[in-house]
C-alpha cells in the first residue's frame, strides 16, 4: 500500500474522534503552567493498552502537538511560559496583551502553530530515514556550540542593559549546576539539603522568575491586568494579514523547528529561542522585539509545533526518543509489542503512517479547536474581576510547580525564585537571561566537559571544538547574531544624536522602560546592593567549586569567577553613572505587594503540614482580600468564596485523581 | 469515550481512598487496587518494566494497579520518603541497584541503604559493550587489543557518572589490564546517540538499548550469566574471559512499617507475574534479564551486592 493509501486508513470516525478529544486535551493542560504533555501522556498510556496501536498512537500524539499548542496561552495572558517551549512566546506575547492586542497574539499563535505542527508532519511522513541522520550528526561539541548560540540571544534581548543580562545569564547558569552534575557526579551547592539534589527544576523556576513577579505586581495596582481590546475577540481578519505577511519567517522557523527537534535533549525551548533569534536578526526593525513584535510569537510557535513531528523522527528511525512525551510513546509501542527502530518503517508501514496521518490530522484539527478555546481564554482573562485572577493564577502557579515531582520543595522553590525575580528585575535585571541561563546551562556543560573529554583522549582538543563542520556554522551564527544588536544599536544611537530624541531603550523581556530623568541613577540603590550580594554569590560559587573533581569544577569556576568580575563592573559603573537607570513605581500599594509574597510563602510551607487542599483554599480566599479593589456587595463576595473553594476542590481532585499524582497529606486533606 | 474511562478511574480511585484497609489477612490482599510509585520519569527502563507488570497485574492480583511517578534526584526524593507511606501493602514501589547503595555512599540524600526494604528483584538491564555497525572492532578481542596499544584512547559513552554503566567501564578496566575514557551523558538515550553516531569509540549501556537499533549497532559482549535470548550471537564477558556480571536492578520495595505476611504477599504477586508467559516474552525480547530474588532471600543477595558495588565505589573514588 503507498503512502497516501494509508491516510484512509486513518480517517476512520473513532480516530477522527480520538484525534480532536487529544487535542483539546492537549491543549487544555498546555495551558496549564506545570502540567505538562509528558503528564498527560503518561496517565493516558494504560488505556491505549487495549485500543488498536494505530488509534492509541494517534490519541497520544495530538495530545502531545495540543500541549505544545496550549504552552502559549499562558505565555501571551499571564506572562508564564504553559510549557518550556513557550519561554520566547511570552517576549512579545504579554507585551501585546498588555497593550490589547491579547487576541491577535493568540490567532498568531495559533496559525504559526499549525503551521510549524505541518511542517514537521511533513518531514516525519516523507523525510524520516534520512532526517534521522541529523541527530546522528551533532555531537557533544555541536550541543555546547547550539547552547552557546542560544546564550547569545541574551545581548540581543537587554540592548542598552547588557551587562545587567550578562549577569542575569550567569545567575541563571550559576543555578543550573545546583545538584547531582550528570558529568563528574559531584554534589554541587545542595548546602546539604536534600531538595536540592535533583537540581533546581527548569518548570517550577520558569513558573516562578516569570509569573510570580506579574502576580505581585498585578495586586499593586487597580488597573486591569490586560488593557481590553477596542474591538473584542481575536481579530482574526487582522492577524491573518499580519500571519501572511510573516511567510519566510514561518517556513524559516518551522524548519529550525524540526532539525532542534531532531536533536535528542534539545526540545522545544531551545527551537523557540533559536527561531526567535533569527527572526529578529533578520527583522527590519528588530528593537521592537520584546515590546510586542508580532514576528517574535510566530517564530516561536512555529518552531516549538515543529519539533513534535521532527522529534518523532529519531523516536521511530532510531528509537531514540527526542523528547519525554517521546520516550513514553515509545514505551506505550513496546508494550503493545511493536518493535522500534530501523526497520520499524518497513515491518510496521500501516501502524507508522496511519500514525503519522494521525499527526497531521490532529494538527489540522488544532486550528480550529484553538482558536474556539483561544478565544474564551482571552476574554474570560480580560473580563474576570483581579479578585478572582490573581488567586486562580496563583493557584495555578503552586499546582504547577508541584505537579511536576509531586513534591511541595519544588513549589517553596518556585515561590522563593519568584521574589527574588521580582526584587531583581525592579532594577532592571531582567528575567529572561536568568532563564536561558537555566535552560542552557546543563547542555553547554555537558557538551564542553564531553567534548574535553573526547577530545583530550585523542589530543585533539581545538579539532574538537573548532574543526566540525556543523560546530563552525554554529559559531558563525552566534557571532552574528551577538554582533548584529551592537551594531544595529551603534547606529540607531547616531541616528538619535542627530535627531535628540527622548527616552532610552531600556530593559526586556517585558520590563517597563523607565522615564530617563537622570536622577534616577543617584537615587538607586538597588542595583549596587544586588551587584555587590551577586559578586558575593560568585566567590561562594568559587570557594565551593575547590572540592569538586576537575570535570565537575569547570563550569561552576568559571561562572562564579565572571559572575564576580561583571558584578564589581557593574558597581563601579553604577557609581561612575553610566548605568541605565531603574524603573520608578507610582501609586502602587506596597502592602498589598508584601502581604501577597507573604501568603505566597506561607501557602507553599505549609502544603505538607495543613495538607493541599486545606493550605490552597485558606491562601486563595486570602488572595482575593488582597487583590480585591472594588468592595463589592456581600452577595459578590460569598460567590467569590464560594468559586474559589470549587475551583481549589476540582484542580485538586484533578490532580489527585485523574492525574493521579501523590498529593501530600498533613493535618487535613 | 476516553473521558468515560479517565472517569471510571477516577471514581476508582477515589472508592479506593475513601475504602479503609479492612485489615484482611495476607491471602486475601489485595481486595483493591494498588499504587506502584516509580522514582524516575516516565519512559526509562524502571517505567517500562513497570508498564510491562501493570498489563499482567490484574489478571494475578484481581485488581489493577496504578503506575505514579515521583521523579527527582536520580531516585532519591522518593525513596527518602518511602518509609513515611502507610505500610498496608497498597503502595509499593520500584527500587534500582546500584543507585540505592551508590546514593548513600556519594552524600546525604535522605535515607541509608538499610532503610529500604526490597522484597522483590525482579529483573536487571545487564551492561553491555556497544559499537557502531562501521567500527573497526568485530569483537572484544580487538577492542582490548587497541585499548592495550592505545591507552586512554578508546572512549566509551554511558550513562552518567558513577552509574551502573561507570562501574562496568571501570571494573573492565582492571578485568582487561587497560586504560579507556569514560564519557558520561545525561542518560541512555544520549549515549546511544553518541555511540550511532560515532562521536565516541563504543558505548558502555545496557543490553535493553540495543533492542531498538537493529543492525546499526553490534554488542561486542554482555555482562550476564547466559547469553540473551534476543541476542544468541552475541557472547557473555564470562564466556569471553572476564567476571563481569551485572547491570542495574530494578525490584518493588515497600515501606518499613509493612509487615513481614504483607512483605512476603507482594513478592509473590511478583514472582507470579515473573512467571507469565507473555510476561516474560515482552522482556525478553526487550533485552531484560529476568531473576527471581524474592523476600526471603532478600538479605543475602543484598549483602553480596554491597560488598561487589563497594569494590567499584572505590575503584571511581566515591566516598571517601
Amino acid at each position: 500500500m503507498d503512502i497516501l493509501g494509508y491516510l484512509w486508513g486513518a480517517l476512520t470516525p473513532l480516530n477522527l474522534l480520538f484525534a480532536a478529544v487529544g487535542v483539546v486535551l492537549g491543549t487544555v493542560v498546555g495551558a496549564l503552567p506545570g502540567l505538562s504533555a509528558t503528564m498527560a501522556v503518561a496517565v493516558l498510556v494504560p488505556f491505549t493498552f487495549t485500543m488498536d496501536p494505530a488509534s492509541g498512537l494517534i490519541a497520544l500524539g495530538a495530545i502531545y502537538t495540543g500541549a505544545i499548542y496550549g504552552g502559549a496561552y499562558a505565555a501571551i495572558l499571564v506572562n508564564t511560559p504553559g510549557t518550556p517551549s513557550a519561554i520566547a512566546t511570552t517576549f512579545d506575547g504579554y507585551p501585546m496583551a498588555r497593550r490589547g492586542d491579547g487576541g491577535v497574539a493568540i490567532s498568531l499563535a495559533t496559525m504559526a502553530s499549525f503551521v510549524g505542527g505541518i511542517v514537521g508532519a511533513l518531514a516525519l511522513l516523507a523525510l524520516a530515514p534520512p532526517l534521522a541522520r541529523v541527530a546522528l550528526a551533532f555531537g557533544p561539541p555541536e550541543y555546547f556550540w547550539l547552547a552557546i548560540f542560544g546564550l547569545t540571544l541574551i545581548a540581543a534581548l537587554s540592548v542598552g542593559n547588557t551587562l545587567k543580562g550578562l549577569i542575569g545569564a550567569l545567575l541563571g547558569l550559576f543555578l543550573s549546576t545546583i545538584g547531582v552534575a550528570v558529568v563528574g557526579g559531584d554534589v554541587r551547592y545542595t548546602l546539604g539539603m536534600q531538595s536540592f539534589l535533583g537540581g533546581i527544576d527548569l518548570t517550577s523556576a520558569i513558573i516562578g522568575l516569570y509569573c510570580i513577579p506579574v502576580l505581585i505586581d498585578l495586586v499593586a495596582t487597580r488597573d486591569p491586568h490586560l488593557k481590553s481590546a477596542e474591538t473584542g475577540g481575536l481579530r482574526l481578519g487582522e492577524s491573518a494579514r499580519i500571519f501572511l505577511a510573516q511567510k519566510v519567517n514561518v517556513v524559516r522557523s518551522a524548519v529550525i523547528g524540526t532539525v532542534v527537534g531532531i536533536l535528542p535533549g534539545a526540545g522545544g525551548s531551545i527551537a523557540g529561542l533559536v527561531s526567535y533569534s533569527e527572526a529578529r536578526r533578520s527583522s527590519d526593525s528588530p528593537e521592537r522585539f520584546g515590546k510586542g513584535a508580532p514576528e517574535g510569537i510566530v517564530a516561536t510557535e512555529a518552531a516549538n509545533n515543529a519539533t513534535v513531528g521532527g522529534g518523532f523522527i529519531p523516536t521511530l528511525v532510531l528509537g531514540i526518543p527526542g523528547t519525554p512525551p517521546d520516550a513514553i510513546i515509545l514505551g506505550a509501542l513496546l508494550v503493545q509489542g511493536i518493535k522500534i527502530g530501523p526497520t520499524l518503517f518497513a515491518d510496521e508501514a500501516g501502524i507508522v503512517y496511519t500514525f503519522i496521518w494521525g499527526l497531521l490530522i490532529a494538527t489540522v484539527l488544532m486550528l480550529p479547536a484553538g482558536l474556539l478555546i483561544g478565544r474564551y481564554a482571552y476574554s474570560t482573562v480580560v473580563r474576570i474581576p483581579k479578585a478572582m485572577l490573581a488567586p486562580t493564577v496563583a493557584l495555578l502557579t503552586v499546582i504547577g510547580s508541584f505537579a511536576i515531582h509531586s513534591n511541595p520543595k519544588d513549589a517553596q522553590m518556585m515561590v522563593g525564585l519568584g521574589i527574588l525575580a521580582w526584587g531583581l528585575a525592579r532594577y532592571g535585571f531582567a528575567p529572561s537571561p536568568i532563564v536561558l541561563g537555566l535552560v542552557l546551562g546543563q547542555i553547554a556543560e555537558q557538551g564542553f566537559v564531553q567534548t574535553y573529554l573526547i577530545g583530550n583522549a585523542s589530543g585533539r582538543i581545538a579539532e574538537m571544538f573548532f574543526g566540525r563542520p556543523i560546530s563552525i556554522g554554529i559559531i558563525l551564527a552566534a557571532v552574528l547574531t551577538l554582533a548584529y544588536p551592537f551594531v544595529a544599536d551603534r547606529i540607531r544611537r547616531r541616528k538619535r544624536t542627530v535627531e535628540t530624541a527622548a527616552a532610552a531603550p531600556v530593559g526586556g523581556g517585558g520590563v517597563p522602560e523607565a522615564a530617563d530623568d537622570g536622577q534616577e541613577g543617584a537615587r538607586d540603590l538597588g542595583t549596587p546592593i544586588w551587584a555587590g550580594l551577586l559578586a558575593i554569590l560568585g566567590v561562594l560559587a568559587l570557594w565551593g567549586a575547590q572540592g569538586m573533581s576537575a570535570m565537575g569544577s569547570v563550569f561552576p569556576t568559571v561562572i562564579g569567577a565572571a559572575l564576580a568580575v561583571l558584578s564589581l563592573l557593574l558597581i563601579g559603573l553604577h557609581f561612575a553613572g553610566r548605568t541605565a537607570p531603574a524603573e520608578a513605581t507610582e501609586g502602587e500599594s506596597r502592602v498589598r505587594r508584601v502581604a501577597l509574597a507573604v501568603i505566597l510563602a506561607l501557602w507553599v510551607a505549609l502544603l505538607s503540614v495543613l495538607g493541599f487542599l486545606t493550605a490552597s483554599i485558606l491562601a486563595f480566599l486570602a488572595i482575593i482580600v488582597v487583590a480585591d479593589y472594588d468592595r463589592p456587595a456581600p452577595r459578590v463576595w460569598a460567590l467569590w468564596v464560594v468559586s474559589g473553594v470549587l475551583i481549589c476542590i476540582a484542580f485538586w481532585w484533578i490532580l489527585a485523581d485523574v492525574l493521579l499524582l501523590r498529593m501530600p497529606s498533613g493535618l487535613l486533606i | 469515550m476516553r473521558l468515560i474511562a479517565l472517569s471510571a478511574a477516577a471514581l476508582m480511585a477515589a472508592g479506593a481512598v475513601s475504602a479503609q484497609s479492612d485489615g484482611g489477612s495476607a491471602e486475601d490482599f489485595p481486595t483493591k487496587q494498588m499504587t506502584y510509585i516509580i522514582p524516575f520519569n516516565a519512559g526509562g527502563e524502571s517505567d517500562l518494566s513497570a508498564r510491562f507488570q501493570q498489563a499482567e497485574w490484574e489478571a494475578v492480583t484481581g485488581h489493577p494497579v496504578v503506575i505514579q511517578y515521583q521523579p527527582g534526584a536520580g531516585g532519591a526524593q522518593a525513596w527518602s520518603q518511602l518509609n513515611q507511606i502507610a505500610g498496608d501493602g497498597y503502595t509499593i514501589m520500584g527500587i534500582n541497584l546500584p543507585h540505592t547503595v551508590l546514593q548513600p555512599m556519594e552524600g546525604s540524600v535522605g535515607y541509608e541503604t538499610d532503610d529500604l526494604t526490597p522484597v522483590n528483584y525482579f529483573h536487571y538491564t545487564p551492561d553491555a559493550i556497544f559499537v557502531p555497525q562501521d567500527s573497526q572492532f568485530e569483537t572484544l578481542e580487538d577492542l582490548v587489543t587497541y585499548a592495550g596499544e592505545n591507552p586512554g584512547l578508546v572512549t566509551f559513552a554511558g550513562s552518567g557518572s558513577n552509574s551502573s554503566n561507570n562501574l562496568a567501564q571501570a571494573k573492565f578496566d582492571g578485568l582487561a589490564d587497560i586504560t579507556t575514557t569514560y564519557i558520561p551523558f545525561s542518560g541512555t538515550g544520549p549515549s546511544i546517540t553518541a555511540v550511532l553516531g560515532g562521536q565516541t569509540m563504543a558505548g558502555f549501556n545496557y543490553a535493553t538499548s540495543g533492542v531498538n537499533q537493529g543492525e546499526e549497532l553490534r554488542m561486542l559482549a554482555v555482562a550476564a550469566e547466559e547469553r540473551l535470548p534476543a541476542f544468541p550471537d552475541v557472547p557473555t564477558f564470562t564466556e569471553l574471559g572476564y567476571d563481569l556480571v551485572g547491570g542495574a536492578y530494578r525490584g518493588v520495595a515497600v515501606p518499613d512499617s509493612t509487615p513481614e505476611e504483607l512483605r512476603q504477599r507482594v513478592s509473590d504477586i511478583v514472582t507470579e507475574i515473573n512467571e507469565r508467559p507473555d510476561f516474560i516474552e515482552k522482556m525478553e525480547t526487550n533485552g531484560f534479564v529476568l531473576t527471581d530474588i524474592g523476600y526471603g532471600d532478600m538479605d543475602a543477595f543484598l549483602e553480596e551486592m554491597k560488598a561487589e558495588y563497594a569494590e567499584g565505589a572505590e575503584a571511581l573514588g566515591i566516598g571517601g
